[in-house]
Parts: C-alpha cells; sequence; structure tokens
C-alpha cells in the first residue's frame, strides 16, 4: 500500500472529523450544561456554549446533589451495591466457572447454553419476579436487595467469563502440582486462581459497573431517600424533567469520569472479556 | 407404475388443496362481517348490472364513480349481478365511511361468492404447480379474508399470477423470442392492470427478471429489445379494451384516476392512519387479527417465516419468484398507503417461496433424522463411558455447589416463579395475596383443573381493582406472543438488524481509514471515537435525551426555525414522537452511536490480522480498492466479527435506557421495555405485574432462541475463512 496523496490525507482527515464530531456533538449537548451558571431548571434556548462560565455547579452537586442527601452517602450507596454484587458474583460463582472449565460432566453443555441466556437476559427479565419475592421477604426496599437484584443480572456473566479464564490456564501446570502432592483445591487455590486472577477482575469490574450505572430498576425497588445511589440521583432529574439540568450534567460527569478512564485503560482487556460472552470455545 | 402413481398422489394433493381452500373461503364468505368498502363496490355492479342489461356500453364508459380504481373487476361483479333481478340502488357514501350496516341478499352473496371462487381459481394455479405453495396460499388468512368479501382483490390476484406463469411458461420455451405465451402474458398483464393497478406491479418484477436474465451484449442489439416491446405493448393494448373508463378520454381520465390514488397517498387518511413504513412487514407476519374464530388455521407468521428461510432455494430453482417478491415487497414498503389488502399482491410469490423453505427447513431434516442410521451397541464401551461420566460428576459436584445453590435461589426460581406468574392475573393490588402464596395457589388450582381460567384484558384497566390473585391460564401469554407481541416483535427484528447494520457499516468504515498507511493522528481519531462505548450506557440515552427531547432537545433547538426560538418548539421534527418513521430513524442514529466503537474496536483488531501478501496478490491481478475490499477484506474479516455483531445484536434487542428516555411510539419498543412499563406503577398502564411476567417469558424464549441460531451462524461463518 502506497502513501496516501495530500488530497487523499485531507479527505480522510474530513471523513474522521465528521464521524468525530457526530461522536462529540451530543456530548457537549449535555456538558456544557455543568458549566453554565445562568441555567437554573431546564434548557429552553438553543446555545452553543455556557451563558455564563462557571465551575460553581460541581461544588454544588458536591455539598447537595439530590434532595438531602450529601454525594458521599451516594456514592456510598452505589459503591456498597455494586461492589457488593460483584464480590458475591466473583465469591460464589468462581468456583462454579473452575467445574465448568475442568470437568466434563453430563449436563455441561446445557449448563453452560443455560448460563449464557442468563448472561444475555434484560434486567427487567429478572426484575419482576424479584420484586415480589424479595417483598415477600421484607428485603425489597432495602440496599441489601438491591445488591441481590445486581447480583442476579451479573453473575451469569461473570460465571461465563472467568470459565474462559480457567480454561486460559494450562492443564500441564496443575498435574504438575498434583505430582508436587497438591489435591485439588490446593491445586486451584495456589495455581490457577493466581494465573486467572487479572480476567477474574475484570469480569468483577464489569459486574461492578452493571450495578453502578443502572438506576430505572433502582428507582422501582427502593423508596427511602437514604437508599438511593448516585445513578438514580441522576436520573431522578429526568424523570420529572423539573429538576436542574446543570446539576444534572454535573452529576453524569462526575460519575462517568471514573468509567470512562477505566474503560479507556483497560480498553484491550475489557473488548476481550465482552467477546469472550459469545465465543465457544 | 411409479410414476403413475405419484402422478395420481400429487392429483389427489391437489384436489385436497383446493377443497380445503374453498371450504376456508366459504366459511369466510358466511362469517365475515361487512367491511369497508364492499357497498361502494356492490353499488358500482348494481351500475354496471343495470347497463349491462340494456347494453348500454356508453353508461359503462361514462360511468365515473369510484374513479381511483380501474372497473374490469367491478364490471365482472357486474356481470354476475346482471343474472339476478335488479335491487334499489344503495346509498352512495364516501369511501372514508363506516361499514354499512346491510346489504341487499342475495346479490351480496352472489358477488362474495364470486370472488371466493376467483380466489379459489388462485390457489389452483398455484397447486398445480406446486401443491405445497397452492396449500399456504389456500390458508393465508389475509388472502382468504379479502378474497372472500366484496373487494377488488380476488380477479388482479388470478390475473397476475397467471400473467407471471405465461411468461415464465414463454421463457422455457421461445428462449427470448415473441411467442404465444408473451403475448398471453402480456394481455393478462394488461387485464391485471385494469382490475388494479397495484398488481400491476408483477410487471415490473417481469421487466426487472427479463433485464437482469438477458445478457448485458445482447441489449445493444435493437432486435433484443423487440419482444420486450410487443409485451409491453399487448399489455398496454389490452389495459384500454378492458378498461372502459378511458374510452372517452384516455389520457386524461388515466391521469385523473392515478392521480387519485397518489393524492389519496399523501392524503389525511393515511397520515392519520400513522402505520411506519414497515407495516407491510407487520402484515406479513401476523394471521388478521379482527375476526376471531373466522379462520381455521392461523399460519400466516409461519408462512412468512419458511419464506424468509426458503429464500436462497427458491433463488436457486427459479429466480423469478424471488424477483417478484422482491419487487412486490419494496414497492409496499414504499408505498405510502399501507392498508392490509395489499399484502395480496405478494402472497403467490411468498407461497412458492415459503414452499421451498418448508421443503428444505422441514421436511428434508425431517426424513433425513427417519433415514438416520441406527446406532450400534456397544454395551461394554457404554459402560465404561458411564464410569467415567459418573467420575466426573463426583469430581465437578462440590466445585458446582455453591454457584448452583446461589443461581437457584435468585435467578432459577424467580424464574419458575415468573412462569408461573405469568398464568395468572396478579397485579400491584394484588400483592398481599401473591405474597402469602396466592400465585401457587392458584396455579395449582388452575393447572389441576379446580378453577376455570378468567379472562384478562391487559390495556382495558377495569381488573386492576381485584385484590386476590386469579387462575388465567394461558391467555396472558397467547396475547403477548400473537397480539401485540407480534408487532413488537417485527419491530424488535428490524431494530436489531437496522441498528447491527448501521453500527458494522460505520465502525468498519472507520476502521479501514485508520488502518490506511499514513493516515495523520491516529491514534488521537481512536482515543475520540471510542468514547460512547466508555460512557455508560444509561448517561448514553440522558445524551440523546438532550439531543432529542420534544421539549429540551439541543437538536431540535438547533433546527428551530421560528423567529422565538426555545419553547414551544418550532423545528419541523418536534412531533417526531408521532411519526412512527422519523422516530425510528433518531432511535437508530443514537443507537449506531452507542454501537459502532465496539464494532470499529473488533474491526482495527481483526483488519491488523489479515496478511498483507493477498493485498500485493490482489494488486498484482489488476484488483481495485472495491474489489479487494469486496473479495478480500469483507469475507475475511467477517467471521472474525461475528462476536461483536451477536453482542450488538442481543444488545439492541434488549436495548431499555434508550427507550425509556426518548419515549417513542407504539409498536417502537422492545420487549424489555415493554415489560418494565407494564410493572412500572407510576406509568400510564403500570401495575401488571403477570403481564410483565408474560412478556419477560416470551423474551427468555425468544432470546434462547435467538442465541441457539447465533451459535449455529456464528460457527458456520467460522468455517469458511482463512482458504
Amino acid at each position: 500500500m502506497r502513501k496516501p496523496t495530500p488530497l487523499g490525507q485531507l479527505g480522510v482527515q474530513l471523513a474522521l472529523a465528521g464521524v468525530a464530531l457526530f461522536v462529540l456533538a451530543p456530548i457537549w449537548s449535555i456538558a456544557y450544561l455543568a458549566f453554565d451558571g445562568a441555567l437554573h431548571g431546564a434548557p429552553v434556548e438553543f446555545r452553543l456554549w455556557p451563558e455564563q462560565f462557571t465551575l460553581e455547579v460541581f461544588g454544588e452537586v458536591w455539598r447537595e446533589p439530590a434532595q438531602s442527601t450529601d454525594f458521599l452517602s451516594l456514592l456510598k450507596n452505589s459503591l456498597f451495591v455494586s461492589g457488593g454484587a460483584a464480590l458475591c458474583s466473583v465469591a460464589f460463582g468462581a468456583s462454579m466457572a473452575y467445574a465448568f472449565a475442568r470437568y466434563r460432566f453430563p449436563g455441561r453443555s446445557g449448563g453452560l447454553f443455560a448460563l449464557l441466556v442468563g448472561a444475555f437476559l434484560p434486567p427487567v427479565a429478572l426484575m419482576t419476579p424479584l420484586y415480589v419475592l424479595l417483598e415477600g421477604l421484607g428485603l425489597r426496599a432495602s440496599l441489601l436487595g438491591l445488591m441481590i437484584v445486581y447480583t442476579s443480572f451479573s453473575m451469569p456473566f461473570c460465571i461465563w467469563n472467568m470459565r474462559a479464564a480457567f480454561q486460559a490456564v494450562p492443564m500441564e501446570l496443575e498435574e504438575a502440582a498434583f505430582l508436587d502432592g497438591a489435591d485439588a483445591l490446593n491445586a486451584f487455590w495456589r495455581v490457577t486462581l493466581p494465573l486467572a486472577l487479572p480476567s477474574i477482575a475484570v469480569a468483577a469490574l464489569v459486574a461492578f459497573l452493571v450495578g453502578y450505572t443502572e438506576f430505572a430498576i433502582g428507582w422501582l425497588f427502593v423508596e427511602s431517600s437514604r437508599n438511593v445511589t448516585l445513578a438514580m440521583a441522576i436520573s431522578g432529574g429526568i424523570r420529572g424533567g423539573q429538576g436542574s439540568w446543570a446539576n444534572l450534567a454535573a452529576l453524569a460527569i462526575l460519575m462517568s469520569l471514573p468509567v470512562v478512564a477505566v474503560f479507556l485503560l483497560l480498553q484491550r482487556y475489557l473488548v476481550d472479556r465482552f467477546l469472550v460472552g459469545v465465543v465457544e470455545s | 407404475m411409479n410414476a403413475f402413481l405419484r402422478k395420481l398422489l400429487r392429483l389427489l394433493a391437489v384436489i385436497a388443496v383446493v377443497a380445503l381452500a374453498l371450504g376456508l373461503r366459504l366459511r369466510a364468505v358466511e362469517r365475515l362481517p361487512i367491511d369497508y368498502d364492499e357497498d361502494d363496490y356492490l353499488l358500482a355492479a348494481q351500475h354496471y348490472a343495470a347497463a349491462l342489461v340494456q347494453g348500454d356500453w356508453a353508461e359503462i364508459a361514462g360511468y365515473e364513480y369510484n374513479l381511483e380504481h380501474p372497473p374490469l373487476a367491478k364490471l365482472v361483479y357486474g356481470a354476475v349481478l346482471s343474472y339476478f333481478p335488479q335491487a334499489p340502488e344503495i346509498p352512495a357514501l364516501p369511501t372514508s365511511a363506516a361499514p354499512a350496516a346491510s346489504l341487499p341478499e342475495p346479490q351480496f352473496l352472489a358477488l362474495r361468492l364470486t370472488a371466493a371462487l376467483q380466489g379459489t381459481l388462485a390457489v389452483l394455479t398455484l397447486a398445480l404447480i406446486d401443491p405445497l405453495a397452492g396449500l399456504f396460499l389456500g390458508v393465508h388468512t389475509f388472502t382468504i379474508k379479502y378474497t372472500s368479501q366484496v373487494m377488488l382483490e380476488a380477479l388482479p390476484a388470478l390475473t397476475s399470477l397467471l400473467a407471471a406463469l405465461a411468461y415464465l411458461r414463454s421463457r422455457g420455451r421461445a428462449r427470448g423470442r415473441f411467442d404465444l405465451w408473451l403475448g398471453l402474458s402480456g394481455a393478462l398483464l394488461g387485464l391485471t392492470a385494469a382490475a388494479k393497478y397495484l398488481y400491476a406491479v408483477v410487471g415490473l418484477a417481469i421487466l426487472l427478471h427479463w433485464l437482469w436474465s438477458i445478457r448485458r451484449l445482447e441489449l445493444r442489439r435493437a432486435s433484443a429489445w423487440l419482444p420486450a416491446l410487443a409485451w409491453g405493448g399487448v399489455s398496454l393494448a389490452v389495459f384500454f379494451a378492458a378498461d372502459p373508463y378511458l374510452w372517452p378520454d384516455p389520457l386524461g381520465r388515466l391521469q385523473a384516476s392515478i392521480l387519485f390514488n397518489t393524492g389519496y397517498a399523501a392524503g389525511e387518511q393515511v397520515q392519520n392512519a400513522g402505520l411506519p413504513f414497515w407495516q407491510p412487514l407487520s402484515w406479513l407476519f401476523q394471521s388478521v387479527p379482527w375476526h376471531p374464530g373466522v379462520f381455521l388455521f392461523t399460519l400466516d407468521a409461519l408462512i412468512a417465516l419458511l419464506a424468509l428461510a426458503g429464500l436462497k432455494r427458491a433463488w436457486a430453482r427459479e429466480p423469478f419468484f424471488v424477483f417478484w417478491l422482491a419487487t412486490a415487497f419494496g414497492f409496499l414498503l414504499l408505498w405510502p398507503t399501507k392498508w392490509a389488502q395489499y399484502t395480496l399482491v405478494l402472497t403467490a410469490p411468498l407461497s412458492l417461496v415459503a414452499a421451498e423453505g418448508a421443503r428444505a427447513r422441514l421436511w428434508e431434516p425431517f426424513s433425513a433424522w427417519r433415514r438416520r442410521p441406527k446406532r450400534l451397541a456397544l454395551p461394554r464401551f457404554e459402560r465404561r463411558a458411564w464410569e467415567l461420566r459418573w467420575r466426573e460428576v463426583r469430581r465437578a459436584l462440590p466445585w458446582l455447589l455453591p454457584g448452583t445453590l446461589a443461581l437457584g435461589l435468585i435467578a432459577v426460581f424467580p424464574l419458575v416463579y415468573q412462569a408461573a406468574m405469568a398464568l395468572t392475573d396478579f397485579q400491584a393490588v394484588a400483592i398481599r395475596d401473591g405474597l402469602n402464596g396466592g400465585v401457587w395457589r392458584e396455579v395449582w388450582l388452575g393447572l389441576s383443573g379446580q378453577v376455570e381460567p378468567v379472562v384478562v384484558e391487559p390495556f382495558s384497566r377495569s381488573f386492576t381493582r381485584v385484590t386476590e390473585v386469579h387462575y388465567a391460564g394461558t391467555s396472558l401469554l397467547t396475547q403477548v406472543i400473537f397480539g401485540f407481541g407480534g408487532d413488537i416483535l417485527v419491530f424488535e427484528a428490524l431494530w436489531t438488524v437496522l441498528s447491527v447494520a448501521l453500527q458494522l457499516a460505520l465502525g468498519l468504515g472507520v476502521a479501514l481509514l485508520l488502518q490506511r498507511r499514513g493516515v495523520l493522528f491516529k491514534r488521537w481519531w481512536g482515543a475520540i471515537l471510542i468514547l460512547p462505548w466508555a460512557i455508560p450506557e444509561f448517561v448514553g440515552a440522558l445524551i440523546w435525551g438532550r439531543m432529542f427531547d420534544p421539549r429540551f432537545g439541543w437538536f431540535l433547538q438547533a433546527t428551530s426555525f421560528a423567529e422565538t426560538p426555545g419553547y414551544p418548539l418550532a423545528s419541523p421534527l418536534a412531533s417526531w414522537q408521532d411519526q412512527p418513521n422519523i422516530a425510528l430513524l433518531i432511535l437508530l442514529v443514537a443507537a449506531t452511536w452507542y454501537g459502532f466503537p465496539l464494532m470499529m474496536l473488533a474491526a482495527s483488531a481483526a483488519l491488523k490480522m489479515l496478511p498483507a501478501e493477498v493485498y500485493d496478490a490482489a494488486q498484482i491481478d489488476g484488483a481495485g480498492r472495491w474489489a479487494q475490499f469486496r473479495y478480500i477484506t469483507w469475507p475475511m474479516v467477517l467471521p472474525l466479527l461475528a462476536p461483536a455483531m451477536i453482542l450488538r445484536a442481543i444488545f439492541a434487542f434488549n436495548q431499555f435506557y434508550l427507550f425509556y428516555v426518548l419515549n417513542a411510539p407504539f409498536p417502537l419498543i422492545t420487549l424489555a421495555s415493554l415489560s418494565y412499563f407494564v410493572f412500572d406503577a407510576n406509568s400510564g398502564y403500570g401495575g401488571q405485574f403477570a403481564l410483565s411476567a408474560a412478556i419477560n417469558v416470551f423474551t427468555v424464549i425468544v432470546l434462547a432462541l435467538l442465541l441457539l441460531w447465533f451459535n449455529r451462524w456464528s460457527r458456520s461463518v467460522e468455517g469458511v475463512t482463512y482458504a
């Protein structure tokens, strides 16, 4: 392939700039609101730029992001719910994933397919019965209940991914451990698990993000404002359409920044993690 | 003897199919209520009958009533009526008026029988070439309905089929010369156009097929065009001869008549119907919904599915039928008027293609399964295998235990409970009873036959005050699957296919640009373009809500042309929530934004794996840019993109937040979003736990089938890589 001519270069750059505009313009449409000190309520006028540039909005949402809750307690709720879900998914799922990776028991392929279906079920498909069942246990409106719900969304995906991670660890390493006198549990704990840990961490991160960015189902389950998560607080603004869009935009930026950073840093691993979901080994 | 037996069997099959078709049509003639427009056509027929009896052709030619439709089908009805005593003419009402309360008998019955006879003749014709296709046309409910009422569909449906078959006959014999069959085809096309314009689309299909099949070089010779010109000439001549309305002023009246149709298509009545451009697809994938109990078989969706599966094979057998189907379907998609009866322009080729699909996907797998080789019994070996498997189970069991327990509690049991909920009328007010085991109680009572199922009407709101759970049988599930679920599923299929295709196109396109040698700022562009992938999904939905919200949409504000910008928006797009086509476009723009970065990442990784030598070799062979893409890049990259495509497809199928924020009109909604809305007590139709559960059960089934199919597909595309 030859080097592009200047004209060709220009064409390619213009095309890429066009796509970049398509990517960035919508993001900007909401991002600039966070820097607009003159905006109270909803944006009814077309602007390209904040009317009155300020960073004050970020301070405001830090102090009081939603009614009668502070940012830190929202974050704490978010971390508890989604971190707990990720931890449970990995802790309860790891051994099952190992069994699927190492043993050829009857019903294995059926189980794998069920896991795959489970991993791709829309969260709503489990929400309906969980609502009733958790209501029966008196857990429905609690943070623990929400954690259970998010665990059920992300666990099949985690198991599926950890299975791939365990499978990538060569059998020979375990066999060497057996020769040295290790039993199955020891070989798993000392050899396979440490080697698969990076992939498991990525799977857990994905599970974490499921809970961290979920709001619609959270709003159905939670009643008290003490149990609201960060994502729910943001969405609360648009539900009524009345709240301050500047606050909403600032919260959205605050909450997205760490996620975007993680995605950009771990780009390669995450793409692999997502795609491994559908590739049968 | 064997050949004779085969012929006899075939003849019996044809007879059985025709008898069934006739029976179904007679049943429909008897039971269908009087529909829109039947009175109009009856009135026209009465008028023609009176004129025919007096032999007054000037009156026939001068008659201008119902001028939007050419008169041939109405004349045939008139000819039938001329054998009956004259009844007083029924009042002429505008076409938009409600159906007449009663029509004069026995005239009305006679006309319906005439239509049914013509419809049965079409089935007979089709059954003679392919009994299975005849069967499909015979049981197709929309075809039955509109050929058993006093409509204009039966005659042109028959003549268009005959015109197509005559054309094929001529191709087989005359090999591009003009012969009697081609002349007959032209004449039948003329009759078709004189009965109803729309059905002349078969002529377009014939023309396209002829252009495609003829050698390109031959087109340079003038003589190659002669048969086509003669065919067109015959059809025009017959059209004018069979259309007395045109006789006094051919061009002026033809113009008036056709302009009426285009005006109608752009007019208020069609606009108000608000049907999306893909409505013909919806008609194809459902049975007639308005007349429960009239049709014995409701297989329309199956026939459409089989046709989809049979396209490839039908193309190999006889490309013309695929041409016909595609031309007619394309026309229906483009034509703004979307009435259900228009599907009859393509049910004949649809049935033929579906017959191929049935043979390929149903009959052949079945007969292969029946003739499968018997397995040899190897008892010793089997016992050894059993021992091995048992050992594996014993070893795996302790590992499986924690995960099985957890998943069983938080996923499997809820799904089972949900399936039980779907069999009841459980809703928010009955939550106390539901919590105290009401769902299990009612399902047990119902399944053991101790209580009769209650009837649930999901969107009527009348039942939502009942504080107890009741067994409802499968009524909710059937309503979801065969009722509104069908419309949503058609939208879901369209939505999934289009969004994945757009994401693939943009993602692959950008990856190809970025992969070129010497492009500046590659890394910067790459980092910017993957942003939508990194942004949490619900923030993405917020962003698109901000872009297209009817009140606060940034894009709408930017395109607002009024003097005073702002609220309420003056943008022509502000009412997009009432316009399904524009709504689909907006949703697709957002979906492309969401999804193309992953495709770009996957495509970039895949492109790096392609060997450069192949391109060098192709360049030496003189392959241009397009040829390189078409024959090297595309076939080699596609299998590598299959996982990303499947992932995006499932994501699109389940997409929720976008629909949650943007509020598109029905049926532009995914099953997941609908389930949420009917569950959420704050929404208009909320609190319907059982309906939500039924939708979810349906979703799980569809998703499992999709995954099975995707699995097979990704394996089959992997098979053709890297020659």
